[in-house]
């Protein structure tokens, strides 16, 4: 159980898949003006990660290895993956329109979410259990959940400060992010995974 | 199994698998849901003016729905652009000058010695708003005119003008000299006897984010003036926020002058639909006489024809 909970916190916190690995920068950048609609992309990518992270490895496990193919395994998650997108745009699309038009291109970028497929590849990398596996994809959706709602949070309260003109916009962004990034790197060493 | 045969197995489970699962949630979540185009529509200004290239507010709202730019409305302008930007999460941009500039706010006016009374502008209204009848002069209920110009070219007189309506400047308060950058000291927090956050407040309405100033309860500041008083930067925090509430009253006006004309526009689709019902109706009515009429006649030349065949045998 333990084991568990740390592998949650690592993949939360220490192992952060935005701000220590750098992937999935792409909504963490594009989503982030709002906080409602970075809520919304949150969720989104949860149950993507989540999801997908079971479903690889079942299919690697129970698909791919009996096959004699475990090297088709990156064509195998990414159709995977693609399509459990679609299936998220398809239950956003009628339960929440406001947010499937907020998100628009960002919702089906989702696939090409490197932290997606690097959920995937490492839980095959790294030998876990299906148990394993799920808590890890969980714990990197909550991780990129957590620093994409704050840094949304930082962002709109900059839109109201005085930020010197040619820092405007994306550019103090950016700076943001880093700042966010290298407070996270304190977390290295909190525990070890 | 050959290598060739596993590949094609496993790709082929997968996407029946992907496949199946896709196409049954499409099933299952296939209604359409409105309340995203009721949203965008109401923040439209409901004048029906067509100016956006549709054929009034409702269907742009469908197409900013899927996807439309938010920058083709002249009549709401700056404003609606802004309120659209802020519920889609997008940059604000400046309206499309192709569609049209955005001027004060107008009424039509009918020069009532120059009208000749032939219903024209009254058929091209959207929301009723001009009163008279057929060789009668004309006239604008002018609470109920939207301005959408839509009146101007069916006139074949040119007796209608607009006349724009004077409008109120809203603008931030001007540098006073002793006026300095706000320091966050937070004295004004503790001075406000209604538990505000005056320079929260004072930066939302600087940055004109009115919505979020309104969401940090600006409504409720009593404008006692405490806050100017401790400023240490002697920044007059009140006139912000008159200006802020203000800006708020303004822009609910607005939101409830569009409301009234989109129920207007509706009264007038109703009435309309109705006439043409009853119009269809006549002309039906009109057809089953004519038909009966015909078949009438038919039977009289019918009747007519046997007689003469009688006469004629008679005769011989």
């Amino acid at each position: 159980m333990s084991e568990l909970i740390l592998l949650l916190i690592g993949a939360i916190l220490v192992n952060n898949f935005v701000l220590v690995q750098f992937l999935g920068l792409c909504p963490f950048m594009g989503t982030s003006r709002k906080i409602e609609t970075a809520i919304g992309m949150a969720a989104a990518s949860t149950f993507v990660l989540t999801l997908s992270a079971m479903l690889s490895y079942l299919i690697y496990h129970y698909l791919l290895i009996p096959l004699g193919i475990p090297w088709l395994r990156t064509i195998a998650f990414i159709v995977l993956i693609a399509a459990i997108v679609n299936l998220t745009e398809i239950i956003m699309s009628a339960t929440s329109p406001l947010l499937h038009r907020v998100l628009g291109i960002f919702l089906p970028l989702i696939t090409s979410n490197c932290a997606v497929l690097g959920v995937a590849l490492l839980n095959i990398n790294q030998a876990r259990s299906f148990i394993e596996a799920t808590v890890f994809g969980f714990g990197a959706a909550l991780g990129f959940s957590l620093v994409l709602i704050l840094f949304a949070a930082l962002r709109e309260r900059l839109d109201h400060a005085d930020v010197p003109e040619p820092f405007r916009g994306p550019a103090i962004a950016m700076i943001s992010a880093g700042l966010m990034s290298l407070a996270f790197m304190g977390f290295t060493g909190l525990v070890q995974v | 199994m050959s290598l060739f045969g596993g590949i094609v197995l496993a790709l082929l489970l997968l996407a029946l698998f992907c496949g199946l699962t896709l196409a049954y949630t499409a099933q299952k979540f296939s209604q359409q849901d409105t309340s995203l185009v009721d949203q965008i529509n109401a923040l439209l200004p409901q004048t029906q003016c067509a100016q956006c290239s549709y054929p009034g507010c409702r269907p742009y709202a469908e197409a900013i729905a899927q996807g439309e730019a938010i920058n083709k409305c002249p009549p709401g302008g700056e404003q609606t652009i802004s309120l659209l930007a802020n519920l889609l999460d997008q940059e604000k941009v400046a309206l499309d000058s192709n569609y049209g500039q955005q001027g004060p706010v107008k009424k039509a006016f009918i020069r009532e010695q120059d009208c000749i009374g032939c219903t024209f502008c009254i058929q091209a209204c959207p929301v009723d708003a001009i009163v008279g009848a057929p060789q009668q002069m004309h006239t604008v209920i002018a609470d109920e005119c939207t301005g959408c110009e839509l009146c101007l070219p069916p006139c074949p007189v040119d007796c209608i003008d607009l006349i724009a309506l004077p409008e109120t400047e809203l603008s931030l308060p001007a540098k006073s000299l002793t006026e300095q950058a706000c320091i966050r000291c937070g004295l004004c927090v503790d001075a406000c006897p209604v538990d505000l956050l005056p320079q929260q407040l004072y930066s939302f309405i600087q940055g004109k984010a009115y919505e979020k100033a309104a969401s940090h309860h600006l409504e409720d500041c009593i404008e006692c003036g405490l806050c100017h008083a401790v400023c240490p930067s002697h920044i007059p925090l009140v006139q912000y926020y008159q200006l802020g509430k203000s800006v708020l009253q303004h822009q609910d006006e607005q939101f409830q002058l569009a409301h009234h004309a989109q129920e207007r526009f509706q009264q007038h689709e109703k009435r309309l639909a109705r006439l043409n019902a009853e119009q269809e109706r006549q002309r039906q009515a009109r057809s089953k006489l004519a038909a009966n009429a015909a078949a009438q006649r038919e039977l009289i030349r019918a009747a007519l024809s046997r007689a003469r065949g009688r006469q004629q045998g008679d005769q011989q």
